[in-house]
């Protein structure tokens, strides 16, 4: 989510859209009333996310089943797409996916529309697990669509260490050996979690002792890369790594030897919320396609694709067995995701100091 | 007669139009942001502060700078070491070799960059081809952890920057006159006296011209530390890309930004003042 490793191909898929993004504006003449289905042929629906978060398949059946066109557009940052929701008061696309923090923004500034849940008959299907946080909290326009859980991997044929949880990368054994993604938010908040605080933490004492303590870790690190530290871990640049979902995903599944850690002091996540733009021009597309992804195979094959960890408690038995272990959430482990914490916004000094603390801790790691 | 100073100022023009629009606007720009105040969620508010400023003078700023300075400068010394011999032995082959050289020169401007400094990683990593060379040769015993260090960005940063060098004093050198040479010589100079006389004061245009064009970038190419020193040496450009992405300042960005540039033509002034040349091959 937060790092796509997906940069030179989502420059060929946003040529490829200036190519044939004529569509576009037909999708103004929106359809009303019930009869949605026969009034929807032929009509667009913008979609609006980072690149290849849809697999092709799945937007084929969509117009296949509503005959509903789908023009996808994709942004690279969060921050993008909120400075464009800006510029267009909300209107210009149908759905947009995209991280839980940005939406939080998203909904204050009035750009979201307030689902009407009896548009959508598989609502129901959600885990209710990933539901009500901190950027919906009455779940009132947003539908989950995954989530991310950066958790810890290591190769237990060079790390002599059993790795528990974050407490465990600061061993001594593991000098020179670790990977961690460059996010300082996630870093700095396993750091407080490993102190007993919480991620989110606005007290400035606490974010400073995590500071002091993140500087420690220095000797043990061996690289910060936020786009594919699964190669390092794969070609034995390091032996553990902490790092994103997708990467976790890539890594079992190229050597599945490879030992998962949900560490025991508690998660740190993000989950990616999908929802209607409130003048979205073709808002009634957009419930048919929130209804069609929470269909439980489809979400499966969503899931999947993008890797990430299945949110849709229904699409969990259709998940295929090669994916299983890696994105449905393991039953032993769902007091973890209760005790976990999503990476919520802080207030502008906690954040400022967040970023001060980081920077020192790079410095020292050199 | 005046028709022909018309259209001197008419050819002017674009160059004019072009100067206005993609330098100093956008440099009005960002000096503008730079005094202007981060707004809550995205952009900036137009309220006046000079917040931003104070900021950049916090010690923990000064310090990247520092750090900066640090590489950018053991990066140019590096690359006029390397360059300058190089370029000057350029200059003196035949123009055959010349060509060739040139073209070799060339080529690997074809690639990206980016993908040339993956290059390097397979060279410097653990069981890598250096690593591999080196236990086979028997000089090392284990694996090294040559990549993500201090040394390994260096060697990114000169690999990267030496063309610059080379070029510009090879053009400098092939300009030279080298009767003077001669006439030196047989005043009774040594090879050394005539050198130091003669050859470096001539091609010293050429000489800061590259100093200028190695310098200049590397204050700004964070991204050969991102991924040769796996982004553990923080370098000004990453903190501006970070606070522009990650922490949404943009105005304090701005701010760094501005004072990376004053920096940098302080340097330029201090190097042309040392130098005592009034010329730097056609950058002044």
């Amino acid at each position: 989510m937060k790092s796509k490793v997906l940069g030179l191909l989502g420059l060929g898929a946003a040529l490829a859209l200036t190519a044939c993004g004529g569509g576009s504006k037909d999708a103004s003449q929106q359809s009303t009333g019930a009869a949605a289905d026969s009034a929807l042929k032929g009509t667009t629906l913008n979609l609006y996310t980072w690149d290849g978060m849809f697999p092709q398949e799945v937007l084929d059946g969509f117009t296949e089943k509503t005959g509903v066109k789908v023009n996808y557009s994709n942004f690279d940052l969060d921050e993008t797409m909120l400075a464009k929701l800006e510029e267009t008061k909300g209107g210009d696309y149908d759905i947009v996916v995209a991280d839980d923090y940005i939406i939080q923004l998203a909904i204050k500034e009035g750009l979201v529309k307030e689902l009407d849940k009896s548009k959508i008959s598989t609502y129901d299907n959600i885990n209710p697990l990933f539901q009500s946080k901190f950027y919906d909290p009455e779940n009132k326009y947003t539908m989950p669509y995954g989530a991310g859980i950066p958790l810890i991997v290591y190769n237990p044929e060079t790390v002599k260490v059993d790795i528990q949880g974050y407490n465990d990368l600061w061993n001594p054994e593991l000098a020179g050996n670790v990977g961690i993604i460059g996010n300082y938010r996630v870093i700095d908040g396993i750091t407080l979690k490993s102190l007993g605080y919480s991620f989110n933490t606005n007290d400035l004492t606490q974010i400073q002792e995590a500071g002091d303590k993140l500087k420690t870790l220095a000797p043990n690190i061996r690289l910060i890369n936020d786009n594919n530290l699964q190669d390092y871990l794969l070609s034995g640049e390091v032996g553990a790594a902490f790092m994103y979902t997708s990467q976790v995903t890539q890594a079992i599944k190229a050597n599945p030897d490879l030992k998962v850690v949900y560490p025991k002091e508690g998660l740190g996540f993000g989950v990616m919320g999908s929802f209607i733009p409130s003048n979205a021009p073709n808002a009634e597309a957009a419930y048919k396609f929130l209804e069609y992804i929470n269909e439980p195979e489809v979400a499966a094959k969503c899931f999947e694709y993008i890797g990430y960890f299945v949110t849709n408690k229904a699409a969990e038995s259709y998940v295929s067995d090669d994916w299983k272990d890696l994105i449905v959430f393991p039953e032993d482990k769902i007091s973890l995701i209760e005790s976990g914490e999503l990476i919520e916004n802080i207030s502008d000094e906690a954040n400022e100091l967040h970023n001060k603390l980081w920077e020192e801790f790079r410095q020292k790691t050199n | 007669m005046k028709n022909k100073k018309l259209n001197k100022y008419l050819l002017r023009i674009p160059i004019y139009i072009f100067t206005i629009l993609f330098v100093i606007l956008p440099l009005a720009y960002m000096v503008i942001i730079s005094f202007l105040t981060k707004a809550k969620t995205w952009g900036f508010d137009f309220t006046f502060t000079l917040e931003n400023y104070k900021k950049v003078f916090d010690p923990f700023y000064l310090n990247i700078f520092l750090e900066s300075v640090k590489l950018a400068l053991a990066s140019t010394v590096l690359v006029t070491l390397i360059g300058y011999p190089f370029g000057y032995f350029m200059g003196r082959l035949s123009e055959r070799w010349k060509r060739r050289m040139m073209m070799l020169l060339m080529i690997p401007f074809w690639t990206s960059g980016l993908i040339r400094l993956n290059g390097w990683i397979i060279i410097f990593r653990s069981n890598g081809v250096l690593d591999k060379l080196l236990m086979f040769s028997g000089i090392t015993k284990t694996p090294l952890k040559l990549l993500y260090t201090y040394p390994a960005v260096l060697v990114g940063m000169v690999y990267f920057l030496l063309p610059f060098m080379i070029l510009s004093v090879y053009s400098s050198v092939e300009k030279m006159d080298w009767s003077l040479i001669e006439a030196s010589r047989d005043l009774g100079a040594s090879r050394l006296e005539s050198f130091l006389t003669i050859t470096l004061r001539l091609t010293m245009p050429g000489l800061l011209s590259g100093v200028v064009l190695t310098f200049v970038p590397s204050m700004g190419l964070f991204y050969i530390s991102d991924i040769l020193g796996g982004n553990k040496i923080v370098l000004i450009g990453s903190v501006i890309v970070e606070q522009l992405t990650k922490l949404r300042n943009i105005p304090f960005a701005a701010a760094l930004s501005v004072i990376l540039m004053l920096l940098t033509i302080v340097f330029l002034r201090l190097y042309k003042k040392v130098s005592g040349t009034g010329e730097l091959e056609g950058l002044f």
